[in-house]
């Protein structure tokens, strides 16, 4: 199977950030340790130095401080990037998320337009302690004005982040810790997606279409390689799960006639939940079989020794592709 | 001031009877809040921008907010009736406390930017036990922002006594946090206005927070939904109707020959034509 050796994720976002920063004075960074030390994942590494104290922040560790400020700096003019330090502590800054990010354009009745991003390093297969494997974007899925993005490459990070400093309104950017230093990942499709918003077909084929976001984007792509001699699945990658890009993936579902749908999120009221009830409202007549989902079953991300258990792998994803095609 | 605390009265008396009627569907009143309110926002002058809890009318009416500007979100017709930026009163935030972080910020925000960073929170006494407000008093204070903190301690938050709220006073709370502070009664405008005044010299001169808290009585129950007789004696409301600021003010002002029957009678007129333009614009 090919694989490319791209630059990593964090490098890229590092660069990203960058160049944004040097594009738009009103653009600062702000989270807890990503000034002298660079973040815990240093993907900020650096940029304190170039850009100063003032503009790239060691916040207070307090989560509810850096979005409730943020929300703040927004009205001011400013473009405030936020760091949360690990997924498993965003919960402290979902109230100002929730009810503040998300509905001060409306309640300024759109004289505020907040572009305000909140980075967040997700999910697990790190051997993380507790809460340092979650993967909570679901959650930012449901709020009205909030969009959520969770790119698997940095070259869909860079594309990413750019949009989102610039749309007015929240944005919730999912980063999976597993690949931010990992440079060995699974060849994908070169074609680039239709818009910054758009999926991207990762991998072309006829017999079914997968679709992921996240991390797990490459082992669904390994499966799918493993198996390219007896089936020709489709993979497509979300890049954003708020809002859905449904076209692409009724497009794909148009053309294959089977539905998968594979993320790392627990699967009930998940993020594949809502694509099997869109895809079956508005395109039951393609399907020539029942839509599946592989994801975690609902409970707690345990202990590192028994992680593996959890995660979906490339082993399960292709006993499900050759279960719905066989 | 006494101008501004007799049409504050007015317009949520008004905006009261318009609730009773059913033209509009909820009301907080600003009853007892009146001197602290005036007092205050005059002592900072209009420079600032302020955040606002959500009971601080005579602070709005007194920035230029409409009457019906300021009744508009209790109708249900939108989230926010005024223009926050051009008036530098910003929209009502009913999650409590959310409101001071983003006041922190926002004068960061200013300061990074060259401009104008001075900011004034509102904030009522139980919403102090928020823990966003304990987080923007020691953001304010790390991070020496230009921020003045008006607590207004009305004793309860809906039906819980602020005695069983906090162990301390928040005044003290703020200096724990190494912001400088002061408690005042509330019942005097210029008494309110002279301590507001020192507080927003300080906030200028020494680009720090500051927080004062004053004491007020809260006439009526918490909203319009809230029956205040369930949990509060009658005496006590008594006490609260006793203590009321405005004709207080207005009998002193009186006694000193400082206004007289005419200019009650055109202030009168003022307040009886706001009334009706509301009445008209509400339930009509
Ligand atoms: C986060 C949050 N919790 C609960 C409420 C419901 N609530 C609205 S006002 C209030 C009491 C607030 O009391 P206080 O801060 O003293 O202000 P006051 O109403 O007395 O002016 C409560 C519990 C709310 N709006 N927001
Ligand atoms: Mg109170």
């Amino acid at each position: 199977m090919s694989a490319s050796r791209s630059t990593s994720l964090a490098v890229s976002i590092n660069a990203t950030l960058a160049d944004l920063m040097e594009q738009r004075p009103e653009m600062l960074l702000l989270g807890e340790d990503v000034g002298r030390l660079g973040g815990v994942f240093r993907v900020t590494r650096g940029l304190r130095d170039r850009f100063g104290a003032d503009r790239v922040r060691d916040s207070l560790l307090a989560e509810s401080t850096i979005v409730g400020q943020a929300v703040g700096m927004a009205m001011s003019g400013l473009v405030p990037v936020c760091e949360i330090q690990f997924d498993g502590f965003t919960y402290p800054a979902v109230n100002q998320l929730v009810t503040q990010a998300s509905r001060i354009g409306d309640r300024w009745n759109g004289q505020v337009r907040p572009s305000l991003v909140v980075r967040i390093p997700t999910g697990g297969g790190i051997r993380g302690v507790e809460h340092h494997s979650e993967s909570n974007e679901a959650l930012f899925a449901r709020v009205p004005g909030i969009s959520v993005a969770c790119p698997s490459t940095g070259e869909d990070a860079d594309q990413i982040l750019r949009y989102a400093v610039t749309i007015g309104s929240p944005v919730v950017v999912y980063e999976p810790i597993r690949l931010y230093w990992r440079r060995n990942t699974p060849a994908r499709d070169p074609q680039p997606a239709r818009s910054a918003t758009a999926a991207r077909i990762v991998r072309r084929g006829a017999d079914l279409t997968i679709v992921t976001y996240g991390a797990v984007t490459n082992e669904v792509l390994e499966a799918a390689g493993a198996l390219a001699t007896e089936v020709d699945a489709e993979v497509v990658d979300l890049r954003w799960v708020a809002p859905l890009d449904l076209e692409t993936i009724l497009e794909s579902v148009a053309r294959t006639g089977r539905l998968l749908i594979v993320h790392e999120g627990s699967r009930d009221v998940g993020i594949g939940a809502e694509i099997a009830a869109s895809v079956a409202e508005r395109g039951f007549d393609l399907l020539r079989g029942p839509v599946r989902r592989l994801a975690p079953e609902r409970r707690p991300y345990p202990p590192a020794d028994f992680e593996k258990d959890y995660l979906i792998g490339v082993e399960q994803i292709t006993a499900e592709i050759l279960g719905m095609t066989k | 001031m006494l101008r501004h605390m007799l049409v504050a009265r007015g317009i949520d008396e008004e905006a009261g009877q318009l609730q009773k009627q059913g033209a509009i569907d909820l009301w907080l009143s600003c009853q007892g809040h009146e001197a602290a309110q005036v007092g205050s926002a005059l002592a900072v002058g209009p420079a600032p921008t302020v955040f606002p809890s959500y009971r601080e009318h005579a602070v709005a009416l007194l920035r230029g907010v409409a009457p019906d500007e300021l009744v508009a979100q209790w109708a249900g017709r939108t989230f926010c009736g005024w223009d926050p930026r051009r008036l530098r009163f910003f929209p009502y935030t009913l999650v409590l406390a959310a409101q001071t972080l983003h006041g922190v910020g926002y004068s960061i925000g200013q300061r990074l930017q060259g401009r104008e960073d001075f900011v004034v929170v509102y904030i009522g006494d139980g919403a102090t036990s928020e823990g966003d407000m304990s987080e923007a008093m020691n953001l304010a204070a790390v991070e020496a922002a230009s921020v003045l903190f008006i607590c207004q301690n009305n004793g309860w938050a809906i039906s819980k006594p602020a005695g069983e709220q906090m162990h301390t006073s928040v005044a003290d709370r703020a200096r724990g946090f190494g912001i400088e502070s002061v408690r005042i009664t509330g019942q005097d405008p210029e008494a309110v206005f002279a301590v507001c005044a020192r507080a927003a010299a300080h906030v200028r001169e020494r680009q720090a927070p500051f927080l004062v808290e004053i004491q007020v009585e809260r006439i009526h129950g918490h909203s319009t939904s809230d029956a205040q007789e369930l949990y509060r004696s009658p005496d006590d409301i008594e006490r609260a109707r006793a203590t009321d600021p405005v004709t207080a003010y207005a009998a002193r002002l009186s006694g000193l020959g400082l206004v007289d029957a005419d200019w009650f009678h055109l202030v009168g007129a003022e307040i009886r034509d706001l009334r009706e333009r509301l009445i008209k614009e509400f339930a009509g």
